[in-house]
């Protein structure tokens, strides 16, 4: 294993990097089936077992597999630069069906590069779906050309291990790029994200729901530059925290000099299950350009005990109520999914995870 | 129906209901009229289950069984409503949502089948269209936007869906203009003034039972009930003040 990044670096303090280092030496094991977590939506499907492409479990289409150097210098990036991976390539006003990808990890350590480049006015949209065990590796680069659009879908629904995800994103003119993460899993997880509005009117919508519990740790640790005029930026991040379970969110939005008529908007949320666990926001703001808005909010907060009542005084029993509220919470950010098939899987995971901790 | 024996209760610490008794029948309307701090508010809480309320003497029985046994939904299945005087906003939860998922959970513990979607929205639209509200207010997030006089419409809307056995009303004429006053005072005629139900309105002023005529009237002051009597007693209130009748 490459050298880690450690807790004493401000970036990395909340990551479990004691859950990657474990789930990256645990033995390897059987494959889970991927059948279950395919939806019903037409388009290429692909598996990957251990980072490896499962040829006889997939139908690529329009999807490359081949190895991908990319350029990068995040610690755990640069890990997956260099391995087969996989790759989007879609030429100007392409509009393709969505891809599937299900990660399957047995166990061990497994680093996989992914390229998505969408040239002018081209559509593409992909959900992920990770499960099993494992330290699971991925380094995702975007390049989004004028009028370009991409919707991602990413849910982490790994039993066990850890799961870590880079992206780095260019998005060029009145391109956007839109991507939702819901953590669902017993994994630990960091989501790390550099994305810059490169063209003019670009915009962005990144955030998702993290569902933490037991003595588990998720983090999100984000960051929007806006480096050219008029772009709009959303991050709107729920946590969720049970036991003694710690949830993070870290978002960064920077406004560079003469990025005038940027709109950035960053929602940060927790939701304490219990008052053992934690919620750690940091939100972040660097502005450069004085004709700007930028609006954020960061709380952390129990449910609502007056809520709670009511619902209680209609006959709905103490889990149920909670459960209603809490998947009212996460909804602000799985809301933020465009397709409806997409959108009641997630809604789906996360309910599941709420009955299993409620 | 409901038999409420020398009931005490604080919260804090703060004991503010003391030795209270009032028995309900089917068929009839009690008034609980009072001024402020004595405790109105409070009896409808922990009739209603409310968490922080702690009964620490008496005994409360509805329909045979110990209430203060019961939990707050179990409550509410057996055939109890309260109606809040600041019925909350819940973001993110539809009132369809609410009021469905609240119809079958009672029916679920009364061992009836819980109704389908269909079902739900025909009983929903027709409770809806009772009080004047239109479907649209019923697809937004629970009472989120909606003025004083729309929440406590809602509030009368639920009762229809939910078709309690005992309402327990708070101050649910705080916040109407005279029009909503009587749409509610009309819907509360039509969905309790039956024979096998009882009601307790929880009111400062006289003003709602013009609408919703009493069968009894009390006077609730310093956590007991001082008086009762007939109607005629809320207009002798409203004349003379709580100060001259409760002395």
């Amino acid at each position: 294993m490459a050298t880690l990044p450690t807790n004493a670096q401000e970036a990395w303090r909340w990551t479990d990097l004691a859950a990657l280092t474990s789930a990256a030496a645990s033995p390897r094991g059987d494959a889970p089936a991927a059948e279950s977590y395919w939806l019903g939506i037409p388009g290429p499907r692909i598996v990957f077992v251990d980072g490896v492409y499962a040829l006889e479990h997939s139908t690529p289409g329009h999807v490359a597999l081949s190895p991908l150097t990319l350029d990068t210098a995040h610690p755990l990036g640069a890990q997956a630069s260099g391995a087969a991976g996989w790759s989007i390539d879609l030429s100007a006003a392409e509009i393709v069906d969505p891809v599937q990808i299900v990660h399957l990890a047995t166990g061990a350590e497994s680093h996989l590069p992914a390229r998505l480049t969408l040239d002018e006015d081209a559509v593409a949209q992909v959900v992920e779906t990770y499960v099993g065990t494992g330290w699971t590796n991925r380094l995702t680069q975007i390049d989004l050309e004028r009028g370009a659009r991409l919707m991602r879908s990413v849910r982490l629904l790994q039993s066990d291990g850890f799961v870590s995800i880079r992206d780095e994103a260019v998005v060029g003119e009145a391109a956007s790029l839109i991507t939702q993460f819901l953590g669902a899993g017993g994994m630990g997880s960091r989501i790390d994200a550099m994305l810059t509005l490169d063209g003019d009117s670009a915009f962005v919508d990144y955030g998702g729901a993290l569902l933490t519990r037991e003595q588990q740790r998720q983090e999100c640790a984000v960051a929007v530059r806006h480096a050219a005029l008029n772009g709009s930026s959303r991050q709107t991040w729920r946590a969720v925290a049970a036991d003694r379970s710690q949830a993070s969110l870290a978002a960064r939005v920077e406004v560079a000099r003469g990025a005038q008529k940027t709109d950035g908007e960053q929602s940060l949320r927790g939701l304490l299950l219990q008052r053992t666990a934690t919620v750690n926001l940091k939100p972040e703001l660097e502005i450069f350009a004085d004709d700007v808005k930028c609006a954020h909010g960061a709380t952390v907060g129990e449910l609502d005990a007056r809520a709670l009542f009511y619902l209680r005084s209609r006959g709905v029993s103490e889990a149920r109520a909670k459960a209603l509220l809490t998947k009212a919470f996460v909804s602000d950010a799985l809301d933020r999914i465009g397709d409806d098939t997409v959108r009641e899987a997630f809604a789906a995971d996360a309910d599941t995870w709420l009955e299993a901790s409620l | 129906m409901l038999n409420i024996e020398n009931l005490h209760a604080e919260i804090d610490g703060k004991e503010i209901l003391k030795g209270l008794s009032l028995s309900v029948n089917a068929g009839e309307v009690h008034a609980i009229m009072g001024p402020n701090g004595a405790g109105k508010s409070t009896l409808g809480y922990v009739l209603g289950g409310r968490p922080g309320y702690e009964v620490t003497q008496g005994s409360v029985t509805f329909a045979g069984e110990d209430l203060l046994e019961m939990d707050a939904d179990a409550r509410a299945a057996a055939g109890l409503f309260l109606g809040f005087q600041y019925p909350v906003e819940i973001p993110g939860v539809s009132n369809v949502q609410f009021l469905r998922e609240s119809l079958n959970s009672q029916r679920r513990a009364r061992d009836e089948k819980p109704l389908s979607g269909a079902e739900f929205l025909k009983l929903a639209r027709a409770q809806a269209d009772g009080l004047g509200m239109d479907m649209d207010m019923l697809k937004r997030p629970v009472n989120v936007g909606f003025s004083g006089g729309e929440k406590k419409r809602n509030e009368m809307v639920q009762m229809g869906i939910l078709d309690p056995k005992l309402a327990i009303l708070d101050e649910t004429d705080s916040g109407l203009d005279i029009d909503a006053l009587r749409v509610v005072g009309d819907g509360i005629n039509r969905i309790m003034r039956r024979p096998d139900k009882g009601v307790i309105l929880i009111t400062h002023y006289q003003r709602l039972l013009d609408y919703v005529q009493p069968d009894f009237v009390h006077v609730l002051a310093d956590g007991r009930i001082v008086r009762s009597g007939g109607k005629e007693l809320a207009h002798e209130l409203e004349r003379e003040g709580y100060g001259a009748v409760a002395a």
